[in-house]
């Protein structure tokens, strides 16, 4: 059964990441204190701006980074970046889809190569290991007509597939996906969502889900979180996120969905002023988002908000929104 | 309707080899004119991307073209020599790929990069400087002296996105060809690129080919709708028409697969059966025919040709949509 309680599957305590600046270039402070708990047979969705270190994120949960500060539990064992770390070992319990599927695959590795070497490395299916290959590649949608391709002989959505099917095929407990149904078409993005909801429900695997697409995100999430420069502003259920958000940031991506109905959009469009193409500038102190809020109000440029719990596990950073929330509780 | 400002005709693309030729883009017809958007969906693999590096002259070796015709503003790309070639690439018709770090130059930073495709174009250094710098602003990149002094590796994979429109349109190009140029941006900061083209494109009267699989996108952006499978357009049509009465099984299978509000959390999302054939070995007959609802005897026989749909719109299909349910 999904989401039986006990140890989360994957926790994250208030990770912090920063890259040195250099020659005339300010440090990045990509991620500024993260905390989320993904809990077992459960998938947790993160959406955000890009650039807002989503990325980063992903690449320190499953240790290929060692973060600046804070730390990483795998099912209750703390993750340990450094010479010493058991990389196979970490493997089996947690796996990366990388964003860009042709950096992450050896280019002069065939297909099947790269899937077999993932089975012989962790000694599974041994018996049958060209069967287990072609099982995984049937999984994604490609077929055996793919197993002796090279990735530069792949199209970008086939890539992204077989990036996803080396990743099953470590069968870890948890899976970090970073995008990966976004050079898939519609048809193809269903058959890649609906089995990785059943190898969830058979297996009970818990997963790390980032994504652009809000409908993805929505369909597959028990949980989310909203990030922006660095910083969870909001999270919560699901639903609770995505159909009655809090964030002025959250609001905007809800709105600015494209709809795949061209009279909508051609409505939309007479009635609203193009967006100017304007660069915010982060903020010396008080609210990240404050120079693109439309809420903006004095105190958000002076101090920066906290995320703050409505009392039924949705939480937000916002001075407005909290203020707004907690006025409508007491009415 | 306006002269077409690219026209690719008939092409078809494929690897050659001892027993005969796979051929993968088998004989497609594309145009765009000055002033207008033109979408490219269509099946993962069918062919999308090779047909866009065909039009300059870049695809990977052992791939060729193997025909067809490349025109921009009537002159014929696929006869050009190398120099003229190079002035056209960047210059006239400018491509956003979709996987930019196999486009970048892993080992120079990013602003150095523009600055150089700029100088490569005849501008001075110092005006390359200002635009490039001016380029990146506009698709919306916080801190542009830090992203320009960035290496590729330094920088998200939307800010990649975003540094390749930004080269794309620093030429101010008379043709923008964008292979998912969006895939990796979230919907606001999408949303203001999409509203930059247009305007570019109202000032320039700039002609736009949009490779994605964002229907919503489509929607937003395009003016015409191409739909592509197993290595054709087997659709096109002004982008209303297109969602509002699909004339080709697959483009309607396409759109059915689209999540409705009716589908439940975590239940079965809608997915076209069966599986997409392999362009190198397709049997007779109509490519989509296996996975097709309306296939009728003819079907299996003859591939069909694009067929005059009305109202500006063509599908290769033997059976017109009212008969569908028959
Ligand atoms: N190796 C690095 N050196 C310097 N800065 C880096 C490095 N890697 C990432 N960054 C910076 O960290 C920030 C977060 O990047 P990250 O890739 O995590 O974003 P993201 O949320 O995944 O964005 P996207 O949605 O565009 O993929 C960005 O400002 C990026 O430039
Ligand atoms: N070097 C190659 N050798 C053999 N086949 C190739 C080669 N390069 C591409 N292909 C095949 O050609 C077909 C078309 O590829 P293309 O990249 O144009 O697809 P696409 O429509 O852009 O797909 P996507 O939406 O996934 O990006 C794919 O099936 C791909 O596997
Ligand atoms: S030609 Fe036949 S098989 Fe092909 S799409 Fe039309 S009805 Fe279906
Ligand atoms: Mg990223
Ligand atoms: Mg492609």
């Amino acid at each position: 059964m999904r989401g039986s309680g006990g140890e989360p599957a994957l926790s994250a305590h208030e990770l912090v990441k920063h890259y040195p600046g250099g020659r005339n270039r300010p440090a990045v402070r990509a991620l500024r204190g993260v905390s989320l708990d993904v809990r077992a047979g459960e998938t947790y969705g993160i959406v955000g701006e890009s650039g807002c270190g989503k990325s980063t994120l992903a690449r320190l949960l499953v240790g290929l980074e060692p973060p600046t500060s804070g730390s990483v539990e795998i099912g209750g064992q703390p993750v340990d970046v450094g010479p010493k770390v058991d990389r196979r070992a970490l493997a089996r319990r947690i796996q990366l889809v990388f964003q860009d599927p042709f950096s992450s695959l050896d280019p002069r590795l065939r297909v099947e190569q790269a899937l077999a070497e993932v089975l012989q490395v962790h000694g599974l299916h041994v018996e049958r290991r060209d069967a287990r290959v072609a099982e995984l590649l049937d999984m994604v949608a490609l077929g055996r007509r793919f197993a002796d391709r090279y990735p530069h002989e792949l199209s970008g959505g086939q890539a992204q597939r077989v990036a996803i099917a080396r990743a099953l095929a470590a069968e870890p407990q948890v899976l970090v996906l970073d995008e990966p149904t976004s050079a898939l078409d519609v048809s193809v993005r269903a058959e890649i969502m609906n089995l990785l909801v059943r190898i969830q429900d058979e297996l009970g695997l818990s997963y790390l889900f980032i994504s652009h697409d809000l409908s993805m995100v929505r369909h597959i999430s028990d949980d989310i979180a909203v990030m922006y420069l660095g910083l969870v502003v909001e999270a919560g259920r699901f639903d609770q996120v995505l159909d009655s958000p809090l964030h002025p940031y959250t609001r905007a991506l809800a709105d600015a969905v494209p709809v795949p109905d061209p009279e909508v959009e051609e409505a939309r469009r007479d009635s609203s002023a193009p967006t100017a193409h304007s660069v915010f500038v982060e903020p010396a102190q008080g609210c990240p988002y404050s120079p693109r809020c439309p809420l903006v109000e004095p105190i958000c440029r002076e101090i920066a908000p906290v995320l703050l719990g409505t009392g039924d596990g949705h939480v937000v950073s916002c001075h407005v929104a909290s203020r707004d929330f907690g006025a409508k509780l007491s009415a | 309707m306006s002269a077409a400002e690219l026209s690719i005709r008939g092409l078809r693309v494929g690897i050659a080899h001892r027993h005969g030729v796979d051929e993968i883009v088998r004989g497609v017809d594309l145009e765009v004119a000055s002033g207008e958007k033109l979408g490219v969906v269509g099946e993962s693999g069918s062919g999308k991307t090779l047909t866009m590096l065909s039009v300059l002259q870049l695809l990977p070796s052992p791939l060729a073209v193997l025909g067809g015709q490349v025109l921009l503003d009537g002159e014929d790309l696929m006869h050009a020599d190398e120099r003229r070639l190079r002035a056209v690439r960047g210059g006239e018709v400018a491509m956003v790929y979709q996987d930019p770090m196999s486009s970048l130059n892993p080992l120079l930073r990013v602003g150095t990069q523009i600055v150089e495709a700029l100088r490569a174009h005849g501008v001075p250094v110092e005006a390359a400087r200002a635009r490039t710098r001016e380029v990146l602003g506009q698709v919306g990149l916080p801190q542009p002296e830090r992203i320009e002094s960035s290496f590729p590796h330094e920088l998200s994979g939307g800010m990649l996105q975003r540094v390749m429109i930004a080269m794309a349109l620093s030429t101010s190009p008379k043709v923008l060809i964008a292979d998912e140029p969006t895939t990796a941006l979230d919907v606001t900061i999408q949303q203001q690129i999409l509203d930059l083209v247009s305007a570019l494109q109202a000032e320039t009267s700039m002609a736009v080919i949009w490779v994605t699989h964002d229907l919503g996108v489509v929607a937003r952006l395009v003016d015409r709708v191409a739909v592509m499978y197993a290595g054709r357009v087997v659709e096109q049509a002004p982008t209303r028409k297109l969602f509002a009465r699909p004339t080709h099984p697959y483009t309607a299978a396409l759109l059915a697969s689209l999540p409705g509000p009716e589908i439940g959390h975590r239940k079965p999302l809608h997915q076209i059966g069966g599986t997409p054939p392999d362009p190198a070995h397709l049997s007779p007959g109509c490519p989509f025919r296996a996975r097709c609802p309306y296939a009728i005897g003819r079907c299996a026989v003859e591939e069909p040709g694009l067929i005059d749909r009305g109202s500006g719109s063509v599908a290769a299909c033997w059976r017109e949509p009212e008969l569908w349910e028959s």
